[in-house]
């Protein structure tokens, strides 16, 4: 890993991506389901919608 | 290296280096480099980038200038016409910067590639666009990884523009005392408590100072496998919450001037009929504007030359960028910037980069209702500023604003006159000591005249 001989991406920020990570992979998930779940109340739905939906973890 | 000048700032990279040759900026890639710049090239990378205006074009020249034995290849990129620094950007141009480079990181990931370093000293203000200059930021990315460059992301783009937002502070002066990068730690502290009820604030900012900051040697957590879905989670979520960030709505003294001012539309029309007659009878391709303001004066000169318009109110740059941006202007370069304090060479034996005025020299000035401020306000005297032009620019485009003038009245009102040499005539006596008048004229319902002066030879 040449990049390593003059970046210190120090250790803690590592450790952040995998805690990040794994909220943001709940948030997506709550977010999706909800939609998913809206989707049976409302008209059909948007385009957008439709691709967020495709993109459920 | 013979009859070659290594660029003082390149040497953080042992992947290659830049250099000028003969006036002429290139670039060495090294070949230890090569698995990565093939894949650049070959995986279309390249063309997507420099298509979608991302990226500094370049073109590959198949000749070693250095005669050093690891040379892969050179590649001579589009000229930058004037650099520019993260401490002359405005609020807007740091947020394109970012979402740009979040913009490339996706597309490489796109292509089985990551950016190894996000830097703001990695794009440069060209043609109005943030571009990414630094080709040897790409690199093969390894399917479980996670992005080496987050944090120096963070420090460098989202936490100055948080720091703008919550608390009033301006970014480009955050960055010119952290050019690195404001750590998180800090951004942490300064933050008000109401920032936590921002998830990506309370995610990228305070929890990342607080586990970034830990000494954590396990090997375990960096070999853990990272999914690309995570990645591309994290670089959707920074770029969503960047998005949404708009600068303190700051007022100042500046940023409605000519609309609000006791300047008449009268004044300004005026103003502008005389300038354009006087560009038509000079030859310039390279202007700067001191003191633009909402640069209506840039634009009169931006269809015949490259023009950096400065101004050191950082919210009139933000205005005039995203105005221009709108026009799809691309011939100026709004930056911030106080004559006054103009930004110093830093870096490395202060050669890194290099101060403001030092970069390039303009074959016209623009100081338009501008020295009255530096002489009452901040007692600079008139041969000063006359050298300091003389100094900067072939022609000049100067106006002397007299202290019976209601904005001087009101300046003096609080402060003792002690500006006696502050008059037309001592001004003409000075400024002709470097410059000849080429022309001379009165604003209509003011009392201020305008002057077009060319350096003697």
């Amino acid at each position: 890993m040449m990049y390593l001989l003059y970046i210190d991406p120090g250790s803690g920020s590592y450790l952040v991506q995998v805690i990040i990570a794994a909220v943001l992979g709940l948030l997506f998930y709550f977010k999706n389901t909800w939609l998913w779940i809206k989707s049976f109340f409302t008209k059909p739905p948007s385009k957008t919608e439709e691709e967020t939906i495709d993109d459920k973890p | 290296m013979t009859n070659l000048n290594r660029h003082p700032a390149s040497f953080r990279d042992p992947s290659g280096f830049i250099y000028e040759k003969d006036g002429t900026v290139f670039r060495f890639i090294s070949e230890t480099y090569s698995p990565h710049f093939q894949k650049f090239i070959s995986s279309g990378l390249y063309t997507e980038l420099v298509k979608k205006n991302y990226l500094l074009p370049f073109e590959v020249v198949n000749e070693n200038h250095t005669g050093q034995s690891d040379w892969l290849t050179t590649l001579l990129p589009l000229q930058i016409p004037f650099l520019n620094y993260a401490w002359e950007w405005s609020f807007e141009q740091l947020k394109d910067a970012a979402l740009t480079t979040l913009a490339i990181c996706k597309s490489s990931l796109d292509k089985g590639m990551i950016l190894k370093d996000a830097t703001h000293f990695n794009i440069q203000f060209v043609n109005g666009k943030p571009l990414l200059i630094d080709t040897l930021s790409f690199e093969l990315y390894e399917e479980g990884s996670q992005w080496i460059a987050y944090r120096q992301f963070c420090e460098c783009f989202l936490n100055p523009l948080l720091l703008a937002k919550y608390c009033k502070m301006e970014a480009h002066k955050l960055l010119l005392a952290y050019p690195d990068g404001v750590p998180s730690s800090l951004t942490s502290q300064w933050l008000p408590l109401s920032s936590k009820l921002n998830v990506s604030v309370l995610l990228h900012v305070h929890i990342h100072a607080k586990v970034g900051t830990k000494k954590n040697n396990n090997k375990d957590v960096r070999e853990k496998p990272f999914s690309k879905k995570n990645l591309l989670n994290i670089l959707q979520n920074l770029e969503d919450c960047i998005l949404k960030l708009k600068p303190h709505a700051a007022v100042t003294n500046w940023n409605n001037y000519y609309a609000e001012t006791i300047l008449s539309n009268e004044y300004l029309t005026e103003k502008k009929q005389i300038v354009t007659s006087w560009l038509k009878t000079i030859p310039y391709k390279s202007v700067l504007d001191l003191g633009a303001n909402d640069g209506e004066f840039s634009m009169l000169c931006a269809k015949e030359a490259f023009v950096v318009a400065a101004d050191f109110d950082s919210s009139c740059i933000s205005n005039l960028y995203t105005k221009l941006k709108t026009k799809k202007l691309s011939n100026i370069t709004p930056l911030v910037l106080d004559v006054i304090y103009p930004s110093p060479s830093i870096g490395w034996l202060n050669k890194e980069h290099p101060s403001f005025f030092s970069r390039k020299n303009f074959d016209l000035c623009l100081a338009l209702a501008l020295i009255h401020h530096l002489v009452i306000s901040k007692n600079i005297t008139l041969d000063m500023l006359a050298t300091f032009f003389a100094e900067r620019c072939n022609f000049l485009l100067i106006e002397f604003v007299p202290k019976t003038d209601p904005k001087i009245i009101e300046m003096l009102h609080w402060r003792k006159d002690i500006f006696q040499s502050y008059t037309l005539e001592n001004f003409e006596t000075t400024f002709s000591v470097h410059f000849t008048i080429q022309q001379k004229t009165i604003v209509t319902n003011s009392l201020r005249t305008l002057y077009l002066l060319q350096k003697k030879a």
